[in-house]
């Protein structure tokens, strides 16, 4: 790029000037991100020993992929990211719709609604983990009661996980991943919210009322007109959630340490448990790099997507 | 557009204004005068040296009823004591620590060369791990010339000790593992076998109550493993490693105290709250809805208030009142439950004071040792605080402080057990500790229809792979 | 926010909507409402078996409002309020969370969000105005970069943070580190809600001005800057609530007490008995609180923030 400003600079001075407006944060950007990225390639083929880092090749990969733990927590980070991506989407439209009618109060309503938004994860963790304390937290009175839930009750950060269906795929999963689902989409859907409510406002008007007349119901107008044009963002705010979902460790982090058991061990509370609590950088950085090839697929399909979308408006 | 003009204007003035205030206020604060933390040194006369050390606790905490407030206290009272003595030499800074991040983050630092503190407080279990990481300085030359050397409990310096031969920390307690019994709920005394145990249990299940609580979750990385269930596994004489640093976990040993915690969970004699993990198994033995709670011998501190079964109340809400319920007989101390013909075990972790590598000032840390070891009721204060359990020290042990009932019924009780810590020769600690407790988890509460042989000789495949 | 308006919707449907909103907006407090419940109560009613709502039930168990037991000892025990002669109110609160941790985080956050306005605000200048090569790569380059998982850069950036402690180069702290850090994570998000901003404001102003003999620096500095004001308050607000909000990158490279941020501070309670629930209870509210106002007061500028970055980024 300096090369190509250079150039530009001899026929008019001003060409430089982005150049030095970019410059500030480019630095900052390559200290804070781009030298960690290469460092963690570099790391997650080393290993440590009392002398120091020394050369595996692959062995980290090898490891991890040898991990039973590694195959557990693929599975149940695929159950919750559609959990959590699919039910932040559906009750995320669904309020959208409401809100897009004519409310008075829809003013009100959204900044009410979207104060969740603005509590950071690990307090929604903590405050969600308040709810369900066994035996002394507020609904786990109701929750407990072998009335409810026959024989014994459901203690949710203690139940363990009905049996599988698939094999080792864990599904039906554990109340207490269910639980963790409801407080992460919790968190995130006034954001999904507005980003949906505000497509739907770009949603001709005109085309409504016609197909309106032409006798649509209200449903078909959804399904038919509504779902198609806003579709570009339906993609983006699925693949944001994805994103969201795949790289927090806040909400598991003080919500439930991944138990009970494994059962809520999502890929990034792994990362973070080898990593920072047994030490063992090295297979940390390679399992952070399949989590960061997944992130760039999922980011590839944003950009992709609002492309498509800028370039037929 | 126009109107919200003023709106930003005030905004970003008041932001202006924050970090105009915040940036002096937070650097003021640990200079009030009852913080020791990071005291600036131009505050100080010039020769006076900082002497950095972690410690779980933190002197600036007052809570009174915070989870560490007593080793709190403790840091509290104790900072200026040293500050006075070592006047003109050290100046003791402590930084708290997180207790379930501390050690992670003492063999980052080493590792990366940073900021170290001159004595960190430790307890053993992550010898092993230190060792390997290169973390902590090899003290022997240095111990063996202090007069207390010849005084310190052999047993405590072995814990001490890596697998080269280097003493890797100055052991200053030992936190055993013991049960801690509501006596009424067992008018037969505490079970001795597994038998006896299960139709106490029974009993106790038919009037409403649970014969046990113990940390049976998952959390902090498998903490539960050092706990009670390595209590079990080593009462039926099991033990986690091969002895040549290999996990070896399918013996029948390890299989039948697995299969006893399966059962007692199974049928219902664990309260669900044992499972919670973040400590709350505590809950059920403070309201004596649990007969027993096998734990560590520090657990006194933490076990409070208390609701005995006849009701009677023991509400300090400090670490006295398990002390008291002991001197009132209402709380005895017991080995736990072994199998015919088998010792009862118990885990044990000694407490005590690394010097990390790459500590500026080792000898500060050696005169704070030394002013710990030479008097016997600073000794005594140390041990009965933070220690958390019996004096390394053997002529401490005489002390008056450990002449109480607590001591004499703990005494008692592990003198009919054999205590072990669980790593053995395992290197690995962190990761041996977590994998194992996860398998445990899953056979004992998650899936009691899975073979427990098989199960554990995947765990043991799977980390003998990293060896 | 614009409304579309269907005078054709009926009344009772009206209602009916009205309702949906109001139920959806009752499960979305909850959790909060809860929460402030609990940090109200004492120590007896924390430690109830089973748990009870609200503290006001008589000894014979009827509900009674004036037999309420609402405490603030949560509260209290956060704050550690000690009496002092000089103080204003006549005590000075000596709890860690305000006298350190708070502080801490307001300054990180107000000093990362005003570098990050400013750095944002120059390079998403150069983006939406200058074509240069390299500057699609550049802005794909940004977005890309933030697909590594936090948790690893967090590997490289605490060795460096040792190396740069031990250089002891002039000006440097750990406080300016932390900050760089936090700029460097919230920068990529906002350089594109920045440059959609600037997209927003019409070329002819600044053309015009140049023609009247302004300079480029003049022109963005007085006609492009004031106009892209509200954006770029959006993008402070954003950031300031991002860094208050951050956890993981805090806790893992802040070692001393005194740079604690408030949420590490919180962790602090994370783990602590059942009898301490509602101080849990109140230092979540406490720390949560400044950010529900903030919002409450600049609502549109968040609104506006996260629509432009969600679906430009």
């Amino acid at each position: 790029m300096e090369q190509t400003l250079k150039r530009r600079a001899g026929k008019s001075p001003r060409n430089w000037l982005p150049f030095w407006l970019i410059l500030p944060t480019i630095v900052v950007l390559l200290a804070i991100q781009v030298y960690p990225a290469i460092y963690t390639i570099w790391l997650s083929l080393q290993k440590r020993t009392p002398q120091g880092w020394e050369y595996v090749g692959l062995d980290n990969f090898r490891r991890l992929f040898g991990m039973g733990l590694f195959d557990e927590s693929v599975g149940h980070t695929i159950v919750f990211l559609v959990g959590y991506a699919g039910l932040t989407l559906i009750l995320g439209f669904f309020i959208a719709l409401l809100l897009n009618r004519n409310l008075r109060f829809s003013g009100l309503y959204i900044t009410l609604l979207f104060i969740p938004w603005i509590i950071a994860d690990i307090i929604t963790g903590m405050v969600f983990r308040l709810l369900v304390v066994p035996d002394y937290g507020l609904l786990s009175g109701i929750l407990q009661n072998p009335d409810i839930f026959p024989p014994n009750g459901l203690s949710i950060l203690t139940a363990v996980r009905p049996p599988s269906w698939f094999g080792n795929f864990p599904f039906p999963p554990a109340p207490a991943m269910i639980y963790l689902i409801l407080a992460s989409s919790w968190r995130a859907l006034p954001f999904i919210t507005l980003l949906l409510l505000a497509a739907m406002q770009t949603v001709p008007h005109e085309i409504i009322e016609s197909s309106r007349i032409d006798g649509a119901n209200g449903r078909q107008i959804v399904r038919h007109i509504m779902i198609p044009l806003m579709l570009p963002t339906l993609v983006v705010a699925l693949f944001s959630l994805t994103l969201s979902g795949m790289n927090g460790v806040g909400m598991v982090f003080s919500l439930t340490s991944g138990g009970p058991g494994t059962s809520t061990e999502v890929l990034s509370y792994l990362l973070y448990s080898i990593g920072w609590r047994q030490l063992n950088f090295g297979r940390a950085a390679a399992l952070a790099l399949l989590i960061a090839i997944i992130n760039w697929l999922l980011i590839a399909g944003t950009l992709r997507v609002t492309r498509l979308q800028q370039r037929s408006e | 557009m126009k109107a919200k003009w003023p709106l930003l204007a005030i905004l970003s003035l008041l932001v202006l204004v924050l970090a105009a205030c915040a940036a002096p206020a937070a650097p003021a604060a640990p200079a009030a005068p009852a913080a020791g933390e990071e005291a600036a040194p131009a505050e100080q006369p010039a020769q006076e040296i900082d002497f950095v050390t972690w410690y779980q606790y933190d002197q600036n905490n007052t809570d009174p009823k915070s989870d560490e407030r007593v080793g709190n206290a403790y840091l509290r009272k104790t900072i200026p004591e040293f500050n006075a003595a070592f006047e003109g030499k050290w100046n003791w800074v402590n930084q708290p620590k997180a207790f379930d991040k501390m050690n992670a983050e003492l063999v980052a630092a080493v590792q990366s060369g940073g900021e170290v503190p001159d004595l960190f407080e430790m307890g053993t279990n992550w010898v092993n791990l230190f060792y390997q990481n290169g973390t902590l300085q090899d003290l022997r030359g240095w111990a063996e010339q202090q007069p207390w050397w010849k005084d310190l409990d052999p047993s405590a310096i072995a814990a001490c000790t890596a697998p080269d031969g280097a003493l890797l920390c100055i052991p200053m307690s030992e936190r055993p593992h013991l049960v801690y019994v509501w006596k009424d709920r067992f008018p037969n005394g505490f079970p001795r076998t597994p038998e006896e145990f299960m139709k106490e249990a029974e009993r106790l299940k038919q009037e409403g109550l649970y014969a046990i609580t113990f940390f049976g979750s998952t959390d902090y990385d498998g903490e539960g493993l050092t706990r009670a269930i390595w209590t079990t596994i080593a009462s039926w004489g099991g033990s986690l490693d091969d002895g040549q640093g290999n996990m070896k976990l399918d013996t029948p040993e390890n299989i039948a105290a697995i299969e006893f915690l399966r059962e007692i969970v199974q049928r219902g004699y664990v309260p669900e709250i044992a499972f919670a993990g973040k400590f709350q198994e505590e809950e059920a033995f403070k309201d004596a809805s649990a007969a027993s709670f096998p734990t560590g011998l520090f657990g006194y501190r933490y076990v409070n208030p208390l609701t005995a079964p006849d009701g009677t109340q023991y509400s300090k809400g400090n670490e006295e009142d398990m002390l008291d319920a002991i001197a009132a007989g209402d709380v005895i101390l017991e080995p736990f439950v072994a199998p015919e013909g088998k010792k009862p075990g118990c885990g044990i972790e000694v407490n005590g004071f690394g010097i990390p590598v790459g500590a500026k000032h080792p000898e500060a840390a050696y005169d704070y040792i030394n002013w710990l070891m030479e008097d016997i009721d600073r000794n005594a204060e140390f041990v009965l605080g933070p220690g958390g359990g019996f004096p390394a020290l053997l002529t401490t042990r005489s002390h008056e402080l450990f002449q109480q009932p607590f001591y004499q019924e703990a005494a008692k009780a592990l003198s009919q057990s054999e205590c072990r810590p669980w790593y053995g020769s395992l290197m690995r600690v962190a990761e041996a500790q977590s994998m194992v407790m996860q398998t445990v988890y899953r056979l004992i509460k998650e899936d009691p229809t899975l073979d427990i042989a098989t199960e554990l000789r995947k765990t043991q495949e799977e980390y003998n792979a990293g060896n | 926010m614009q409304r579309l308006s269907l005078p054709s919707w009926r009344t009772r449907e009206s209602v009916l909507v009205n309702a949906a909103m109001i139920l959806i907006l009752i499960f979305a407090m909850l959790p909060i409402f809860t929460t402030i419940l609990i940090s109200f109560k004492g120590e007896k009613d924390i430690v109830r078996k089973p748990p009870n709502f609200f503290p006001c039930d008589t000894p014979d168990g009827r509900f009674d409002i004036t037999q309420c037991r609402w405490t603030v000892e949560g509260y209290e025990r956060v704050l550690a309020p000690k009496p002092a002669d000089n103080s204003l109110l006549g005590f000075t609160l000596t709890g860690n969370m305000v006298r350190t941790y708070i502080p801490n985080s307001l300054t990180y956050a107000s000093i990362t969000s005003l570098a990050v306005v400013f750095l944002a605000g120059l390079s998403g200048y150069a983006f939406s105005r200058y074509r240069f090569r390299g500057h699609n790569f550049l802005m794909t380059g940004i977005l890309a970069i933030t697909g590594v998982p936090l948790l690893t850069n967090l590997l490289a950036l605490y060795q460096m943070g040792t190396v740069l402690r031990k250089a002891d180069l002039p000006f440097y702290n750990d406080r300016l580190f932390i900050i760089t850090v936090y700029m460097g994570f919230f920068l990529p998000l906002s350089v594109w809600i920045a440059k959609g901003f600037f997209d927003a404001i019409p070329r002819e102003l600044e053309e015009a001005a140049l023609i009247d003999g302004c300079t480029p620096v003049g022109t963005l500095l007085r006609i492009t800057m004031p106009l892209a004001l509200p954006g770029l308050m959006a993008v402070f607000l954003l950031t300031f609530v991002n860094v208050w909000n951050e956890f993981i990158a805090g806790y893992l490279l802040i070692s001393k007490n005194s740079l604690k941020p408030a949420m590490f501070g919180l962790y602090e309670f994370l783990g602590q008995n059942i009898i301490n629930l509602q101080v849990i209870a109140a230092a979540c509210i406490l720390i949560a609180l400044p950010m529900v106002i903030l919002f409450l007061f600049a609502r549109r500028s968040f609104f506006r923030a996260m629509v432009e970055g969600a679906v430009k980024g």
